[in-house]
């Protein structure tokens, strides 16, 4: 084992070389490149044994990958943003493939307006398509997500692609200490990969991704991929305390962050949890009891989990990064929906911050740990409600004017 | 913890400087935090580069507003309004500046409020490495004012550059760069107040027309009115007497900083012009000398 400092890109081209990938298929998009390139050296210079090939798109890049997981390789590849949408059609049909790709998406803001920097509405746009879901927080859990990654796509009883998503920037270029841990102690846990399961091969022809008129199979089929996501939960609990075992480094469903005690709980998700933790010590220095839930998956929605952590509390505060136009935080419905039958369900508030990598400053944190004394006390909701300053608005209104916005504020 | 934000250019290298700084504190046992900031940034663009070191954790995301010390790789960037390499320092913070000025003069000038240290990086770089890149001499300043060790430092310069540089050679050449920076300045005590930003109310968001909200941008082109001159460390200037008109650096320039004379002669948009000397490259006649812009002025 080793420590060094790494970016979240290069630590998740760590994972990947640690779990000695086979195939690796690409396409360059920033914040993303990072990673590609750094496997492509290595392969280059001789110190990883993978193929890797530049691809015209990411929708052959994300056919080539599915296709080569289906004929037993470990393949791997990486995106963000728009290139996930260019093949988005490819995310659906691979994950009812069965098969066990990894991936990773680093997370940036959809255009339009284009942005480089990150919210969630890239990956939680192929949030129904089968993907498992795991949201990395530090560098460490980037390069951690992928090896469990593998170990659970790869299960006999799951076989469902999985995404590791990190946030472009705050995260993909943002380096801080990584344990790198040894190879061997890795193919321990990640043994290389012979699939039971029928796949591709020059001798067995077969047929992969049938068409299926008539909606029962095709009712079947869908029901299977998701008794298989739920079935996901149970395994990642296994794989978990196995890994925890080797490396000594946990990764529950959900983390709790001085929880237990917390009469006010913020649910957030991905690196921005860091800022939420201080925030939280610092409103525990002011003398509010609170607490923080992070979602590490999203994708089984770890429902049973986020119950226990959060019935009883007196409110709790979903702050998405993310926002569907229409209605406001996916999360914050996910969350509502696990709570809505809960005896002990708290008072729920629904909070939007951190859209194309705003910052969240300390006093926005306050106002939001405010807002559910507010509810808790005096029963006053309203919301979603968008994590924005005043100093923002002014500095809107300058670039408003110097675009020649006829009647703006 | 301690807060350090780097301006340069891109280019200069203030995202491997921060490098150098975060590996080097690493190196001592701290834990690190190291991120630079950079959209569609061109050469010469002015960039941020953050690192916080720290004895405990960091529970720390993104840019740092209120730093404990700033690093000017650039001096020109004191006067630009977007990049406003001092705002949010906190009281009794440092400031490092590329300059060949003083301490006092630059006290002076801009009216600040901190702990000013002064290094001509730009020179050292050109007198050791032939080139004006600043990474090393920034990183190396910036950790010896930190407190960290000689060691650690070289290690760290070999650590960070042994990915960008090809040539041992270039490796060494940085490597005593960096200790004779190590030598030239000496460690502050670096007690800071927290700054805390007057706090910006949070407020509701108003619903705006479509013709207002959407984002067009209905005033015409107005990038000519932002100058990047500014950004050069040396100019090109040509000799007649050597020229031959071929217009090879006219059809080069990435810019388009490059025009004809009545005479026939190129002549450049000096306001413009960012410096990147491709035309002293490619001229045939080695016609176009590049000239230090401090000796310009």
């Amino acid at each position: 084992m080793t420590r060094e400092m790494l970016t979240g890109n290069a630590a998740a081209a760590w994972g990947v070389r640690l779990a000695e990938v086979d195939y690796v298929p690409v396409y360059p998009i920033t914040p993303q490149t990072e990673i590609i390139e750094t496997l492509a050296e290595w392969i280059s210079d001789g110190m990883m044994d993978a193929r890797l090939v530049t691809m015209d798109s990411e929708h052959s890049m994300i056919t080539a990958a599915g296709a080569a997981s289906a004929t037993g390789a470990r393949a791997f590849t990486a995106t963000s943003s728009q290139g996930l949408l260019y093949g988005f059609e490819m995310i659906y049909t691979v994950a009812g493939w069965r098969v066990p790709l990894v991936m990773v998406n680093v997370s940036r803001g959809l255009s339009s307006p284009l942005t480089l920097e990150p919210d969630h509405n890239d990956v939680l746009a192929i949030r129904d398509s089968g993907f498992l879901q795991i949201h990395c927080e530090t560098c460490q859990e980037v390069l951690d997500s992928i090896i469990l990654a593998y170990r659970l796509a790869e299960d006999e009883r799951v076989l469902l692609p999985v995404m590791v998503n990190m946030d472009g920037f705050y995260l993909s270029f943002t380096r801080e200490p990584v344990e790198i841990p040894n190879p061997e102690e890795v193919r321990e846990f990640l043994p290389p990969y012979r699939p039971k399961h029928a796949f591709f091969m020059a001798s067995q022809p077969m047929a992969q991704g049938v068409a299926v008129l008539g909606g029962s199979a095709y009712s079947y089929f869908k029901y299977q991929m998701h008794l298989a996501s739920l079935k996901a939960l149970e395994v990642y609990g296994e794989i978990c305390a196995e890994f925890e075992r080797e490396f000594r480094r946990g990764y529950g469903p959900v983390e709790g962050y001085m929880l237990e005690d917390a009469e006010y709980a913020l649910v957030m998700v991905g690196s921005f949890s860091t800022l939420g933790k201080k925030a939280v010590k610092r409103a525990r220095d002011r003398g509010i009891r609170a607490g923080l839930l992070k979602l590490r998956l999203l994708r089984p929605f770890p429902e049973a989990d986020l119950r226990r952590a959060l019935e009883g509390k007196r409110a709790v505060a979903v702050l998405d990064q993310n926002i569907s136009v229409g209605k406001g935080g996916i999360l914050y419905s996910e969350v509502a929906s696990c709570l809505c039958n809960s005896k002990k369900r708290p008072v729920l508030l629904s909070f939007i911050g951190g859209l194309g990598g705003k910052n969240i400053s300390p006093h926005e944190f306050e106002f939001l740990f405010e807002k559910m004394i507010e509810a808790f006390e005096q029963g006053t909701l309203n919301g979603p409600h968008l994590l924005y300053t005043e100093q923002e608005w002014e500095e809107m209104s300058l670039l408003k004017r110097t675009a020649e916005k006829e009647g703006a504020a | 913890m301690l807060s350090l934000r780097f301006h340069g250019r891109g280019g200069q290298g203030a995202k491997v400087a921060s490098r150098i700084l975060g590996t080097a504190a690493f190196l001592e046992g701290f834990y690190v935090q190291d991120f630079p900031l950079y959209g569609a940034e061109r050469r010469g663009a002015p960039i941020t580069a953050f690192a916080h070191i720290s004895e405990d954790p960091i529970m720390e995301r993104g840019v740092i507003s209120d730093p404990d010390m700033v690093v000017v790789m650039d001096e020109t960037l004191l006067q630009d309004t977007r990049a406003k390499p001092l705002s949010g320092l906190r009281k009794n913070g440092v400031i490092l500046i590329n300059t060949s000025r003083t301490p006092e003069e630059v006290t002076a000038d801009h009216g600040v409020e901190a702990q000013v240290v002064t290094l001509d990086m730009t020179k050292m770089s050109l007198t050791m490495l032939g080139e004006p890149i600043l990474s090393t001499p920034a990183g190396a300043a910036a950790a010896r004012i930190v407190g960290i060790g000689e060691e650690s430092l070289k290690e760290a310069v070999e650590n960070v550059l042994a990915g960008i540089l090809s040539e041992g050679e270039e490796l060494d050449e940085n490597v005593k760069l960096a200790l004779s920076v190590f030598l030239a300045v000496t460690p502050l005590d670096i007690t800071t107040v927290e700054a805390l930003p007057e706090a910006s109310p949070v407020i509701i968001v108003p619903f705006e027309p479509a013709h207002i909200s959407s984002p067009t941008i209905n005033a015409l082109g107005n990038s000519p009115l932002r100058k990047t001159g500014n950004w050069r460390v040396f100019r090109p200037v040509w000799n007649r007497e050597v020229c031959t008109k071929c217009m090879a650096c006219l059809a080069r320039c990435p810019d388009g900083c490059i025009s004809l004379d009545e005479e026939g002669f190129p002549c450049v948009d000096y306001e413009n012009c960012k410096g990147c000397l491709i035309c002293v490259r490619v001229c045939p006649a080695e016609g176009i000398e590049r000239v230090r812009e401090a000796q310009v002025l």
